[in-house]
Parts: structure tokens; sequence; C-alpha cells
């Protein structure tokens, strides 16, 4: 009987043959019309770019922000020519049409006033450092001044968002937050900037969220700003009654819905957030072991003073910094307000002196004993100098000085900077600059290429056109580089 | 034998006709998968008609060792063989030809000289067959065949390696000079990405989707899916479509294991590919703020800056494999962009692992710098470490080492720096590994090496650099200030607690105005009750430390809390607070924030308000005033202070009158409280004036005018 099937199978007709072929090649056709568009772009990566261009000095920095314009002529910029000319006028050939603040515009007189505090050389370097500053001057050989900072803001607020984040105008994004985007955070645990703030007991100026923002970048890349109080972050242990794993169910529940939420809509902040909660999560084990200072060793305390214990000082933020850079934290940000001393410069500033002081030192000594001060960037300034004449009432004995945008002095340590050297130099008046000036721009092209990142191809674009740090101009201050 | 010779004979010529047939309609030839599969094994196919032919002519070269008839069977039997082979291999060349991957041109020689070769070989064949004899013909035409054998063999490895592939070591080739004014910005900025990470797998011959990249003509023409790019559209361009493919995609270019294009690179092609995809004009054609210009102009200087880059002994692994290396609690990191260094950190020593630091044997070769710091790493580990042959930079800082296993790290010649503060390693343990050629700088801060042993090391070692303890300062230092944990005001009954952040403090404090000292004054053990409110002071002291600054702050205590209350003379207009309410809301204010609801100040006027206890008045004996002291913001403390009882507004008369020491010299601002004491009374009524000051003192920059006043809570006990 299966002969007859087979037979009956070959005499097929070709009518029924071209049939059967046309159906399947007709249901392969209806197929090819389903299969989706496969050449669809990418999404953009949140979490940034990830690596250094080429190979790296720095893998992170601490950056000790002075708010208020430490006076350059009472610290590391020694000018004795202004002691010799006390009192006499600056010279218009020396101010060349500086513009002047609205404080000391309707001064009658510029009379000059030389630094009240004694300075010294130190180390082998002979750095000048002023009395004031004793611990910081045992370092002197870590560090590298520059004393030819220049800027055109001359109020704080364009000056420290010109210094944070690169332009006068805000709005975008900072320092921290480029090196976010760039870099990303070694340690997952814990955000990749984070600010600290601390209050002096000088004459203070403000500062602002948007000098730590993220700008147009991913929310991401803000800079996480720590409480002043003994609970550094709030809210780390679970509440009572729930433990870890309940918390653990309950966010990737969480992530879940919030995917579903992204699939919906494509808001990258859906993403953002899906991470912050992440990193909270993680930041739960990470961070107690860090703020918890009564670890450590009674040396550290001695080598930073006893207030960095205290939660909310200087040198509390500096031990932590210390901690937090150690755990891998990209860029940790301080910022010690207070410096503004137009007024009483003799009465304050020494007490803004001994508030930082102690610990700065403490921080590049600390960072060198573990073997770290090689790969951190340490960064002591503030946002522009201060003015070589008297502001107010001249006296001798106690002065002040106006806002100087012409030259100021900042000076780094470590993360591939050049130990030891002084780069820049200022006239004799302390008020122009007369070798190697270093404009704001140039300076954050010299930190984004010591952490290993061309300034130039670090963009973003927004707004039809790309930005950068260092915007349209920056050039690398190849003299102080290792 | 003969059965089976006639049907390869057979077999071969239904190949060679099937072989022709295909390469005449090469064209409209769509291979199923299978028989791609055959394609891709021509590879390996082609060396048996290579080894079948150059064994032919050895057997004719010593046709004498064998006997005549034997002869005539081993030729047949190779030469069914080598037509039967390289039949079969250029079919399947041919099959392979089709998946379209190799430049047209080098694939064409091989082609025809595959084809030659085996209808070559078959005529050979036939003619042995049938033909008798003619060694001289046998011979030239084996020898023939050998050279065509050559040829093919050839042009088929330009395909596979490309040109000059044998020769590359000895071959030099000159350098073109190029520079801005003579070369066009394609040849200057864009051609050199597609040089470094394109032109490898698309070139003439090799041109994987049958695109080549070399020749800007055959660039223009496209590949097998049609052009690379729309002009002055990059987003629909085909070449920009595939590089922002996923990277898992298989059409991600360039393709998952190859160096990628850098975030820079793909804007400027995009870029490129907007103004017009343009091969001749030169940069200075474009506007100044042209963005191609731009971005070209930064890719040469960064090429040009001559970054040293350093180069590495070993390959780089594959990006999945780097992927799966990062977890929460450890990372792992190229050094920089497309280096294959990799750097591996530890983070939260809870979640430590040993397995962790055996994971890392995957990347052993690649890891240069390793970060264990704070990790329980013991010396048995170290055997784990030693392995990671290329380390240049190890930091076993707080980890449980004790020092035997550092002489397992006797085998990293590479390494330049190890840092072992805060372990307990030995001097003897460290010497193990001082003798490390690279060695350079060794971190021994926290370790039971002392100072003196370590300018013996020094001495012994000079061309390392030893880091011990930088902070010998060994004078004393004075304690922070002790802090009070209660804010705001108080309750009746609350207790006042004082703490201070540093372990193993005493406290000592006075609440009745006197300046407490280390040996006689209170010592601070359990909270501090308090009735009513006063000032505080308190100092923290501890061996070896001096005793901290004064802390002095006034503790406020809730009183009796008046049903009403009344300004009787209005408060100035910038600083009215929430009128009288204020001064019993419970609410403290900051001397540095005057413009806030709890503040009253008064300039022009005199502070007077009034009291009302309602019927049942507690009995009061004391109103304290808390007001701010701001010398440098002209806020002064009260000169008089009146206090008025009475049962209601109409019948009061003065209880008590105070004038108040005004201050002879600045201070730093505080929080004051105003006591008043008087005979105890329980009047409804209660009225209380305070005069700000009228002429500011002397020593004042402002002598001369009036000072303010300010208020924010007024208190009864």
């Amino acid at each position: 009987m299966s002969k007859e099937f087979i037979d009956h199978r070959f005499h097929i007709t070709r009518r029924h043959f071209l049939g059967k072929v046309s159906l399947g090649l007709g249901s392969v056709a209806l197929g090819s019309l389903l299969i989706p568009d496969l050449l669809s772009k990418s999404e953009s990566p949140i979490q940034g770019l990830g690596l250094p261009h080429f190979a790296p000095k720095a893998k992170r920095v601490i950056y000790l922000f002075q708010n208020g314009a430490p006076s350059q002529l009472e610290s590391f910029d020694y000018k004795p020519m202004l002691n010799k000319m006390m009192g006499e006028e600056l010279p218009a050939s020396i101010r060349m049409g500086q513009r002047l603040t609205g404080m000391t515009a309707n001064q009658a007189k510029f009379p000059l006033v030389g630094s009240h505090f004694k300075f010294n050389q130190y180390g082998k370097s002979g750095a000048w450092v002023s009395e004031m500053f004793p611990n910081i001057a045992k370092v002197t050989d870590d560090i590298c001044f520059i004393k030819s900072m220049h800027t055109e803001a001359i109020n704080h607020d364009p000056a420290l968002t010109f210094m944070q984040t690169g332009a006068q105008q805000g709005n975008r994004p900072s320092m921290g937050a480029w090196m976010s985007y760039g870099l990303g955070s070694e340690n997952k645990n814990l955000p990749a900037y984070c600010v600290l703030l601390s209050r002096g007991r000088g004459n203070g100026q403000g500062v602002y969220s948007k000098l730590w923002t993220n700008g147009f970048l991913d929310s991401v890349h803000q800079g996480v700003q720590f409480s002043s109080s003994e609970e550094r972050v709030l809210y780390l242990k679970d509440p009572e009654g729930r433990d870890r794993a309940d918390r653990r169910k309950m966010l990737d529940n969480l992530a879940q819905l919030n995917d579903l939420n992204y699939k919906e809509f494509g808001d990258p902040e859906i993403q953002t957030r899906v991470q912050q909660y992440e990193m909270a999560y993680r930041m739960q084990t990470a961070v107690p072991e860090l703020t918890d200072l009564t670890k450590e060793p009674d040396n550290i305390i001695k080598m930073y003073g006893a207030d960095c214990l205290v939660p909310g000082t200087y040198a509390a933020n500096c031990l932590l910094a210390r901690k937090l850079s150690e755990a891998g934290v990209r860029f940790v940000q301080l910022y010690h307000q207070g410096w503004d001393q137009h007024g009483n410069m003799t009465g304050e500033m020494p007490l803004q002196a001994q508030d930082v002081d102690r610990s700065t030192a403490a921080l590049i000594m600390d960072l060198k004993q573990r073997g770290l001060l090689d790969e951190t960037l340490v960064i002591w300034g503030g946002e522009f100098g201060r003015t070589n004449y008297c502001q107010g009432t001249f006296s001798a004995e106690n002065y002040g000085r106006d806002h100087h945008p012409r030259a100021y002095t900042i000076w780094m340590a470590g993360g591939g900077v050049k130990p030891g050297i002084t780069y820049g130099e200022t006239d004799e008046f302390g008020y122009n600059i007369v070798k190697d000036p270093v404009h704001v721009n140039d300076f954050h092209a010299t930190i984004l290429h010591l952490m290993g990142l061309n300034h130039e191809q670090l963009t973003y674009k927004h707004l039809g056109r790309r930005y950068r740090l260092t915007d349209v101009a920056g050039k690398v201050v190849e003299g102080i580089l290792a | 034998m003969q059965r089976i010779s006639r049907i390869s004979v057979n077999l071969i010529f239904f190949i060679q006709v099937l072989l022709l047939f295909l390469l005449i309609f090469e064209d409209r030839i769509e291979l199923p998968a299978w028989l791609q599969v055959a394609g891709r094994m021509h590879p390996m196919v082609l060396h048996v008609p290579i080894g079948i032919l150059i064994l032919l002519f050895v057997f004719m070269m010593f046709r004498n060792t064998f006997q005549k008839n034997q002869f005539r069977k081993v030729m047949l039997l190779c030469l069914v063989l080598a037509a039967l082979s390289a039949s079969v291999t250029a079919l399947f060349g041919f099959f392979l030809s089709i998946g379209g991957d190799y430049g047209a041109d080098a694939l064409q020689q091989h082609k025809i000289s595959g084809v030659v070769l085996s209808l070559l070989t078959f005529f050979i064949l036939v003619w042995y067959q049938n033909v008798k004899k003619s060694m001289i013909v046998l011979y030239s035409s084996v020898v023939f065949s050998i050279l065509v054998l050559l040829l093919t063999g050839h042009t088929g490895s330009v395909l596979t390696h490309g040109e000059n592939y044998v020769l590359a070591p000895v071959t030099n080739k000159p350098e073109e000079t190029i520079t801005v004014e003579n070369a066009s910005l394609y040849r200057l900025a864009v051609m050199p990405v597609f040089e470094q990470k394109c032109f490898s797998c698309h070139n003439e011959s090799k041109a994987k989707g049958k695109l080549i990249m070399t020749s800007i003509d055959k660039f223009k023409r496209g590949g097998k899916n049609g052009k690379a790019w729309i002009e002055g559209n990059p987003d629909s361009s085909r070449m920009i479509n595939y590089i922002h493919l996923p990277l898992e995609h298989d059409d991600h270019m360039p393709p998952d294991g190859k160096t990628q294009l850098t975030p820079f690179e793909i804007s400027l092609l995009e870029a490129w590919i907007q103004s017009g995809a343009d091969f001749e004009k030169k940069m200075n054609d474009f506007a100044e703020g042209d963005t191609l210009r731009m971005l070209a102009t930064s890719q040469v200087n960064a090429r040009s800056k001559n970054v040293a880059t350093v180069v590495y002994p070993f390959k780089a692994v594959s990006s999945e494999v780097i992927r799966k290396m990062n977890t929460p609690f450890r990372t792992v990191f190229p050094l920089y962009q497309n280096s294959p260094a990799l750097h591996a950190d530890f983070f939260v020593k809870e979640s430590f692992q040993l397995r962790s630091l055996e994971e890392l044997n995957e990347i052993k070769d690649q890891l240069v710098v390793l970060n264990l710091s704070k990790m329980p790493v013991t010396d048995a580990d170290l055997t784990l470490i030693s392995q990671f042959k290329n380390l240049e930079k190890i930091n076993l800082n707080f980890t449980t080492i004790k020092g035997e296993g550092l002489t397992k790290l006797k085998s990293l010649t590479s390494l330049e720096s190890i840092s072992l503060s805060g372990t307990s390693v030995t001097k003897d343990a460290l010497t193990a590994i001082l003798s490390l050629p690279a060695l350079r700088e060794v971190f021994i801060w926290n370790t039971p090496i002392s100072e003196a042993e370590k300018v013996e090391l020094e001495k012994a070692f000079p061309k390392t650099e030893f880091i011990h303890t930088l902070f010998n300062d060994t004078s004393l230092l004075a304690l922070s200030i002790p802090i009070l944990v209660n804010e705001g005001i108080l309750k009746k009954g609350d207790l006042l607690q004082l703490k201070h952040t540093m372990p193993g403090v005493a406290i000592r404090y006075s609440l009745d105005g006197s300046k407490p000292d280390s040996i006689s004054s209170a010592t601070y053990d359990t909270p501090i009750s308090v009735s009513e409110t006063v000032k505080l002071r308190a100092l923290a002291c501890k061996d070896g430390w001096y005793c901290s600054d004064l802390l002095e702050i006034t503790c406020y205590v809730e009183g009796h809390t008046p049903a009403q209350v009344t300004l009787l003379k209005p408060a100035d207009k910038q600083y009215p607070g929430e009128g009288g309410s204020s001064l019993t809301d419970g609410r403290k204010g900051f001397t540095d924030v005057l413009k806030e609801p709890s503040w009253l100040g008064f300039r022009e006027n005199a502070f007077e308000a009034g009291f009302d206890f309602g019927s049942k008045p507690p009995a009061i004996n004391k109103i304290v005033l808390s007001y701010a002291d701001n010398l440098g913001g002209y806020i002064f403390p009260p000169t008089d202070v009146e206090v008025w009882g009475g049962a209601n507004a109409k019948e009061i008369k003065l209880i008590k009158s105070i004038k108040v020491e005004q201050p002879t010299a600045h201070h730093p601002q505080s929080m004051e409280a105003l006591g008043i004491s008087f005979e105890s009374s329980s009047y409804s009524y209660y009225k209380v004036v305070a005069k700000p000051v009228n002429k500011l003192p002397l020593w004042h920059g402002g002598k001369g005018q009036k000072g303010w006043f300010f208020v924010d809570e007024v208190f009864f006990y």
C-alpha cells in the first residue's frame, strides 16, 4: 500500500507544486516585513565616558576652596616694597585703570599698605610663607605655588562661579561634575563628587549649590553635599523594624516599576533616580566606616588638631576629605568661608589662618604617608586676590583690602604637579603679573590634563553647541607638570 | 579501483561543469546557509591539493624508483586526487567568495587562477588516462600546474593577510610629510581615525561588507549595502548608524574586541559628514568657527602633542572580560582609553572575599596597579599577588600582612612603588623585596619600623625613597570646646546635656557665672537639671592636652506663659517679627539672622509690652529678656529696663527699674539673657519697658547715632 502512496506523491501536479511554493515564499516575505528596523541609535550613556584620554598623573582631586578670597599679600606673596611704601598713594602707572568695586570706587586715596605679618623662607625651595601659616610652611617642599593667577570677575558670585564652572554666568556644570562625567567614580559605593562646607570666624560670603551643580549634564553628576552636623549623611541606618534584606527587596521591586516607566517615557532622569537609590543603598554600608572619626589613631588627631573631631569645622572636613579620597571618591571639594577681609585684617585673618593652617598641612602629610599624594591633586586657593591698597580708613595696624582680580595666588600639591616650585610672578607692588600668567581657563585645562583628560575633547553637546569646562579657551600650563 | 576511478573522474567532470556554470551566473546566485559553511571550509581543504600536487611532482622526480606499471597507477591515483581536491577547493572557494567580504580586484586574480588550476588538473588527468605516455608533456604540465598553484596561493594569501605580508618585517616605507597647508582636512584629521580603526578590515585585499575605505573613489561607492553615508545627514548615514549600535550588536562598528572609536572621534566623523563628506577641502577653506574645523584642529593638536604612551609587552583583554571583573566592591579599569594595562581597586572591607582576589587571575598579565588598602589580606594571599607579573604599583595599607609573605613578591620585576603603611611589616621582612630592580618608593608609615631603621634602609638602598612618619610634633594642643546638645528653649524638668566628640574627655562646668577650671569645678557626669534660664560655662580637659577654650552659652528654660501679649509701642518697620506673640512663642532666633519672625527690633521707640496672665496669675519673681548682642551691627544691650505690675493695663505701678551696664569695647556677637529679679508677686498684668541705646559710645564706629535693641523672647519665672 505504501508504494501506491509514494507513487501518488510523485504524481503531483504542476499547479499544486507552484501553489505550494508561492505560499511558502509569500509567508517568508510577510515575515521580513515584520522584522523591526535594527538600525536605531543607542541611548546616550548616563554614566559618562569612563576613562582618561591618556595616562593620568592624578586619580583624585581634593580642592580646598578658601571662599571670600584670602589675601595673597598676607599669606604667600611676599612684597616688602609695600611695607617700605606704607601709606603712599598707589601709582596710576601700576594701577593702569583696573576697575574698582563699588566699595572703594568712592575712595579719594588709595594708600599702599604692607603686610602686618612677617614673612620667612622655608624648605629647600625657599618659598615665602607668612607667620600666620607655620604648618603649611613646613610642607612647602611638596607645594607648587602659582602666583600669577588672574581672572576677569571682580565680585564673589561671578568669580566663584568662574572658578568652579568655567564661566561667570551660572548653570554650567562644575569642575567636579565634569570629572564625574568624564571619569566616573572609582568606588561605586560612594558618590563621585562630594562637597563639605565650613564657616570661619571672619567676614563671610555665601556659597551656593550652583557651585557644585551638574548644569546640563545628568543629575547623577551633581556634587553631594555632606551635612555639617554629627550625622554627616542622614538616614544611613535602616528604620526600626526593617532589615537590610527587606530594603533590598523593596529596591528591587521599585526598580522594576521604574523600569516600566522608563520603557514608556524614556526619560533618562528615571535611570538617574534608580541609580541614586542603588548608590544610597550601597552608601549605607560604605559611609559609616568613613564618618566614624573616633576610631582614628591619636597621632592622626594630633596631626590635624583637636577640631578634626568636631563636625562642621574645616579640620574635620580635611580629615573626612582624606578618608573619602582614600576610599576612591573622585573629587572632594571643601569650602571654608570667611576670608573676605575688607576690614580688620589683623583681627580676622589670623583666626581664619588658624582654622586652616594645621589641618591643611596635616592633609598633605597624611596623604603622603599613605602613598596617596602622588595620585591625589590637592588645590588650595580662593576666587581672586586682594588689593595692595587699603580699603577704608588707613592704619598700618589694622586695615582692609578690596578685591583684586588681576593677580592672585593659589597652590597645588601632589597629583603630578612639580613640587617645591613657584610658578609665575607679580611685580613688586603685588598688583600686576610680570611672568607666566595663568588664567582660570588655563588652571582648569591643567587640572583636567593632570587627570588624564584632554580639555578640548571632554565635551557635551547642549543647545546646539559643544560645551566644555574650559569653554573656548585654556592652555595647559606645562611649567608646573612634573 | 577501476569503478572508483571512473566515478571519481565523472564526479570531477561534474564539479568542473558546475563550477563554470556557477561562475557564469555568479551575480544571480544566493547561497543558502549550509553552503556558506562549506565555503568557510575552503581555507581548510585547500591544503589537500597543495600537498598532492607537490607529492605528484616528487613522485615524477623519483620515477625510477617505481616499476613502470606501478608508476602509472601511482600517477593516476595522484592525479585523480589532485583534480578532485582542486575542484572541490575551487568550488568551496567560490562559495566563500559569494559571502562578499573580499576586495574585488585581488579576489578576481585568485578566482581565475584557482579555476584555471582546477581545470588544468582535470585536463592533465584525462589526458594521462587516455592519451599515453609522453613524459615531457606530463612533466611540463605538472610543473605548469605547480606554477599556477603558486600564483593561486599567493593571491589567496594577499586576500587573507594583505600585501607584502612575508617581507613586511624587513621592508621600510618612507614617511611622507603632510602639513596643514598641503593636505586636506580629510587627510589630516579624518583619515588617521580611519587608518587606525577601520582600514585593517576595509581595504583592497580584505573588504568586509564589500566596503573599501582605503581608496577615496571606492569609499564613495560604498559597499554591499550601499553608500556608507548621506552627505549632510549623519543621522541617516549607515556608517554613523553602525557606530552608534550597542556594542553587542553584530553590525556595531568597529566590532567588539577591536579598538573602539572615542566619543570625540565619533563627533568628528559626524561633523565631517554633516559638512558634506568632502575629501579635498583644506583646513583653511572652512570658516573660522566651523564645527568641523574646530574638531579637526583639536584632533590634530592632540596627536601632535606627543603625550608619551607606554608600550606594554602584553595585549589587551576584551571589554567583555573587563566588564565581568567589575562588581560593586571591586573596580577594574584600563589606565586610560585603549590602554591594555589595567588597575584594580577593592572597597568595603566587610564585603571582601578571597575569591574576589582570585578572580583577578583572568587578567593577571594586564594588571599594572592594585589597591588592596584596608582589605583583610594576609601573607598567604601574597602568593596570589605574585602571579601578577606586570604589577608596577601596589597598595597594601592597613592590610593584615606581617611581612613573611613579602618574599613571594620577589618575582614582580616591574614593581616601582609599594605602600605598606599601617601594616605590621618589620625591617627584616621588608628587605626581602628591596632588591627589586624597578623599586623606587616604599611607604612605611605606622609600621614597626623605627625612624632609625628607616635611616639604615636609606643608606643600604640609596636608589629607593622611603617615606616614614612625616609628623613629629609632640607639642601639646588644646582640645575643642564641648558641645551643648539641647537646642532651643528647654521645658521645665528638661536636663542639660553636654558632650565632646573626643573620647576620654572630662567636662568641667559652672552655672553661677564663675569660670570653671580643671581642678575644682563640677565635673559633668549626668545631664544637669535647671529651673530657669542660666548662663552655662564649660570646658573640656584631658591628659596630654591643654584644656579647651570656654564654652559660654545661655540656656533658656520655659517659664510661665502669659495668656496674652500686647506691644504697646510698635517695633521698627523692618523688624516687626510676628508682633507680640514672638515674645512668647518659644522660638529662639539667631544673632546673625535678624530679618526673621523671631526677632523684634527697636530703634526709634523703646520696647514696651504688656503681658496678661489672666484671672489666676502665678507667683513671679524674675523676668528674663533674651536679646541680641551684636556690637558690629549697632545692636547693643538696652540702657534701662523697667518692670511694672498691676491688676490690669490701667492699674499698674513700677516694681523695679535697672540700669544695664554698657559694653566698653568690641566683643564677638552673642545671645544674651538679662535677668531682673524682684519681690515675688502675683499680678495679673505686667509691663516691661526696655530702652535702646540713644547715643552709641565714643569708641564705636557709629558713635553718637542711635543704636538698636533686639528681643526675641521674654521669660517669666
